[in-house]
C-alpha cells in the first residue's frame, strides 16, 4: 500500500507507519461484532434454527426488537400495520428477512467513535444498506446466490468507519491536526483492507471476506468473483439512486460493472423497474 | 467467398456443445464462421450451469463418500455449515481450462466470435443485440441454431433462486442445505439428488411415476433407488406436487395431492428443460415450434427453411451433451453440403447420479417389447473381484441378447465406473459381434470389464444346452 500521497498534509503522512503497523499487526481496534448480530449470522447458517429462536434473540434486546416491530409495521411490508407481535412478525415477513433487518440494525453507526463524522457514517451506512438491497436484486436476475449477497452488500464498505476511526484516535494520541480531507484520503487509501481483517475477525462467510477486500478489482476474487461483481453492481444502482446527480442514468447504464455482470438493457430496465420498491424497503429498514 | 466483414457462410447461435462443434467443423472447411454468444463466457449451460458443474460437485461428493465408508481410517466428519464453494473448489480450475481451451480453438480457427444477442430480422439477416444495447445487423447464407435449453418452471413452482431453485441455480446455494425436496425423477433430478445425499444433505425425492429414470430397466433403477435409500433418501413415487410454498419462515412446503406434506429447507424444480428460443424471434425467419416447443427438424438437422438447421437440446432428445456435439458437426457439414454418412443411432446415455448408470442399445424391456424372446445375463459386482477389492459392490452389468443367445441388443450398468465400463458393450454392438466376443477376449485382471465375461457366460448357459464351452 502506498505510504506516499501527495494530496495528504505533513502531519498525515507522519502517521501513515503507526497506522500501517498497527493494520499489519492487527492491532487496529475493530468494533466487536455486536453480540446480536453474531448470534443473528450465526442462526441463520444453523440448519436447525427455527423462528422462535430468532424471536427469542431479538426480543432480548428490548431496541432492538422494538426497530424490527417498527420496521414490520411500516408500510413497505405491512400496509394495514396490523403486527402486535415478534413472533406473528417473523411469521409473516420470513426469518431471513427478519434477520437481514435485525443484522442492520444491530451492525449501526453508533458502533463507531468518530467525532465530526457521524453524518459521514451514517452516508455510509445508507449506502452499504442500499448496495445490499440492489445486489439481491441483482443476484436474482443473474440466477446466483440471492442469500449471500444481503450480507456482502451490507458488509463492503466496513472499513471505512473503522479507519476513520482508528485515523482520529491515532491523530488524538500523537496530537496531529490533521484536516478532514487528510481523514477522508486515508479512509479511502485503507479501507478495503481493513474491511477485510474486519470481516475476517467477525468471522464470517469466506465469500464475504472475499468480496469486501476485491470489490474494487472484482475481477480478482477467487472464490467469489460473482458475488463481488454483484455488490460493484450493487453499489453503482446505490449511488445512482442516492445521488443521481453524482452518477447519472445514462452513465450507470455504460458502466463497465453491467457488462460485465452481462445485464442487457432491458434487464437493467426491470431492475430500475425496482427503484421505488427498494427505496421503500431501505426507509423502513433504517427507520 | 464474400468480402463483406458482416457477412458469413455460417453463422452459429449459441457456443454450446453443438454450437462449438458445428463452428469449428465449418471452419475446418475454409468457410466464414461466426459464433454468437450471449452470455460473456463459451461454453453454454452445458459448461457453466450444468454438467460440468454438477460432475465437479459429485467428485467431491464422491471423496466426502468414500471418506464416510472410510472413517475409520480418517475419522472423517462433515462440517454442518460447509460452503458450496468449498465443495466445488474445483470449478473455477476446472472452468477456465475449459474456457482458455475454447477460446484458443475459436480464435485458432478464425472464428469471429460476437458476444450478443441475436434475433432473427428474416431467415438470412440476424439481428445482434450487445450488452450495452447497440445492435449490429449480419447476414449468413447459413444458419443454425444451438441455443440449448432452459429449465421448466411448472406454474405452481414459485421458483426464487433463494428457497426453491431450478438446475440452473441450484449449486449458486451458500451453504449444504440440511435437507433439500427434489421435484422430478428424471437425469438431473436423479444426479442432484444422489449427489446431495451422499453428501449428507437429507433428501427427499417426488415425482409422479412409479420410479426415477424411467427410460430404464427396473432392476437398475431398483439399484439406484436402494443406493439412494440405503444412504438416507427418501424416494416418493406416484405422487401428484399441487403446491410448493415457502413458509416465510425455514422450510420449503411441499404439499401432494395424496395429502403428503413435505418439508425441506430448499427444494429443486427439475421438471424437465425446454428450448431456449424466446429471444430469438423465430417466426421472422418463418419458423415455428412443434407442439412440444421444439424446434422440428428432419434427418438432416433442416428445420422448414432450408438454410436454416438445428441441434443440440433446440431440438429435443437425447438432449445429451454427446449427441449434440455430433449432431451440431453434422449440420454444419449438411448445410455446407460436406458428404457425411449416416449418424449412428446408438448413442450411450450416461447418468452421473451415485452410483452412475448408463446404458446403449435397447434395455430389456425395449428388446422384449420388439422380439418378444431375449436372453439376458447379468453380473453383480459383488461378485466380480474388482468390485469387492474396490467396495465397489451395488452395481451390475446386464447384456441382452437375441432369442439365440448370439447377438447383443443392449448393455446396462449401474455401479461406479458405469459410463465408462458401456463403452466396451457399445464397441461390441458397433462390430455386430456375438456375445461370445467377451469370453473368448481376455480383459485385465482385476477389473470391472470381468463382468461382461460373467455376463456373457450367464447368457451362454441358457443358450439351447449341450454344446458349449464354459
Amino acid at each position: 500500500m502506498s505510504s506516499t500521497n501527495t494530496a495528504l498534509s505533513a502531519e498525515a503522512e507522519s502517521l501513515i507507519p503507526q497506522l500501517e503497523t498497527a493494520l499489519r499487526e492487527g492491532e487496529l481496534s475493530v468494533p466487536m461484532l455486536p453480540e446480536v448480530a453474531g448470534k443473528v449470522v450465526s442462526l441463520s447458517q444453523d440448519p436447525d434454527s427455527d423462528a422462535s429462536r430468532l424471536a427469542q434473540l431479538i426480543q432480548g434486546d428490548q431496541s432492538l426488537a422494538g426497530h424490527v416491530m417498527r420496521i414490520a409495521n411500516s408500510a413497505a411490508y405491512s400496509p394495514n400495520g396490523s403486527m402486535v407481535s415478534l413472533q406473528q412478525a417473523i411469521t409473516r415477513l420470513g426469518m431471513n428477512l427478519i434477520s437481514d433487518i435485525a443484522l442492520a440494525a444491530s451492525i449501526s453507526t453508533k458502533m463507531f467513535d468518530a467525532p465530526g463524522f457521524e453524518e459521514h457514517i451514517d452516508r455510509i451506512w445508507q449506502h452499504s444498506l442500499t448496495t445490499a438491497l440492489w445486489s439481491k436484486e441483482i443476484a436474482r436476475i443473474c440466477r446466483r446466490n440471492v442469500e449471500a449477497t444481503f450480507l456482502c452488500g451490507l458488509l463492503h464498505s466496513i472499513g471505512r468507519p473503522v479507519v476513520l476511526q482508528a485515523v482520529i484516535e491515532i491523530s488524538r494520541d500523537k496530537q496531529l491536526p490533521l484536516t478532514r480531507e487528510d481523514i477522508l484520503i486515508l479512509e479511502s487509501t485503507y479501507q478495503r483492507e481493513v474491511g477485510a481483517k474486519v470481516v475476517d475477525k467477525w468471522e464470517m462467510p469466506k465469500i464475504v471476506c472475499d468480496a469486501v477486500l476485491h470489490f474494487d478489482n472484482y475481477e480478482e476474487a477467487n472464490l467469489a468473483k460473482d458475488q463481488t461483481t454483484m455488490v460493484n453492481g450493487g453499489a453503482q444502482f446505490a449511488s445512482h439512486v442516492l445521488d443521481p446527480e453524482a452518477l447519472d442514468l445514462e452513465t450507470l447504464k455504460g458502466l463497465p460493472v453491467l457488462a460485465d455482470l452481462n445485464l442487457y438493457q432491458d434487464e437493467v430496465e426491470r431492475l430500475l423497474d425496482m427503484k421505488d420498491a427498494i427505496a421503500s424497503t431501505r426507509e423502513a429498514m433504517s427507520a | 467467398m464474400s468480402t463483406d466483414p458482416n457477412e458469413f457462410d455460417l453463422i452459429v447461435i449459441g457456443s454450446g456443445p453443438s454450437g462449438q462443434k458445428a463452428a469449428v467443423q465449418a471452419a475446418k472447411a475454409k468457410k466464414t464462421v461466426a459464433l454468437i454468444e450471449r452470455d460473456k463466457v463459451l461454453g453454454g449451460a452445458c459448461v457453466h450451469r450444468g454438467t460440468i458443474p454438477s460432475k465437479t460437485l459429485r467428485e467431491n461428493a464422491l471423496r466426502v463418500k468414500h471418506m464416510r465408508q472410510n472413517a475409520e481410517l480418517s475419522n472423517f466428519v462433515l462440517a454442518e455449515d460447509t460452503e458450496m464453494a468449498t465443495l466445488i473448489d474445483r470449478l473455477d480450475e476446472v472452468l477456465l481450462a475449459h474456457d482458455d481451451y475454447m477460446q484458443r480453438q475459436i480464435s485458432r480457427n478464425g472464428i469471429e466470435r460476437i458476444h450478443g444477442r441475436a434475433s432473427f430480422v428474416d431467415s438470412t439477416h440476424l439481428k445482434i443485440e450487445k450488452v450495452k444495447g447497440e445492435t449490429e445487423v449480419i447476414k449468413g447464407r447459413n444458419i443454425i441454431i444451438a441455443t440449448g435449453s432452459f429449465p421448466r418452471t411448472p406454474d405452481n413452482i414459485p421458483v426464487d433462486h433463494e428457497h426453491i431453485f431450478d438446475s440452473d441455480s441450484i449449486l449458486s446455494m451458500l451453504y449444504l442445505p440440511s435437507s433439500l425436496t427434489v421435484l422430478g425423477g428424471g437425469v438431473i433430478a436423479s444426479e442432484y439428488a444422489s449427489i446431495f445425499q451422499a453428501l449428507g444433505v437429507k433428501v427427499t425425492m417426488i415425482d409422479r411415476y412409479p420410479r426415477p429414470l424411467g427410460f430404464l430397466d427396473e432392476d437398475l433403477t431398483d439399484k439406484f433407488v436402494h443406493n439412494f435409500e440405503t444412504s438416507g433418501g427418501t424416494w416418493i413415487g406416484d405422487t401428484i406436487v399441487n403446491k410448493v410454498s415457502w413458509d416465510g419462515l425455514s422450510n420449503v412446503i411441499t404439499e401432494c395431492e395424496d395429502g403428503t406434506v413435505v418439508k425441506s429447507e430448499k427444494l429443486l424444480c427439475a421438471a424437465g428443460r425446454l428450448a431456449n428460443v424466446g429471444d430469438l424471434k423465430i417466426e421472422n425467419a418463418g419458423l415455428s415450434l412443434n407442439d412440444r416447443g421444439l424446434i422440428p427438424v428432419d434427418e438432416d438437422l433442416r428445420t422448414e427453411v432450408k438454410n436454416i438447421f438445428a441441434a443440440g437440446d433446440v431440438i429435443g432428445p437425447p438432449s445429451l451433451a454427446s449427441a449434440s456435439m455430433e449432431q451440431g458437426r453434422r449440420a454444419s457439414c449438411n448445410a455446407l453440403e460436406i458428404s457425411i454418412g449416416k449418424m449412428n443411432q446408438m448413442i450411450p446415455s450416461g447418468i452421473y447420479g451415485i452410483p452412475e448408470l448408463s446404458s446403449v442399445g435397447l434395455s430389456e424391456q425395449q428388446a422384449r417389447d420388439k422380439y418378444d424372446d431375449v436372453i439376458v445375463g447379468k453380473a453383480l459386482f459383488e461378485e466380480i473381484a474388482r468390485g469387492q477389492i474396490s467396495g465397489v459392490q451395488d452395481g451390475m452389468l446386464k447384456l441382452v441378447c437375441d432369442s439365440e443367445g448370439k447377438k447383443v441388443l443392449g448393455v446396462m450398468v449401474v455401479g461406479e465406473g458405469a459410463t465408462e465400463l458401456v463403452h466396451i458393450g457399445q464397441m461390441a454392438l458397433l462390430a455386430d459381434a456375438d456375445v461370445d466376443i467377451f469370453v473368448e477376449s481376455i480383459f485385465n485382471f482385476p477389473t470391472l470389464a470381468e463382468a461382461y465375461r460373467v455376463a456373457a457366460l450367464s447368457v451362454i448357459g441358457q443358450r439351447s444346452a449341450g454344446t458349449n464351452a464354459f
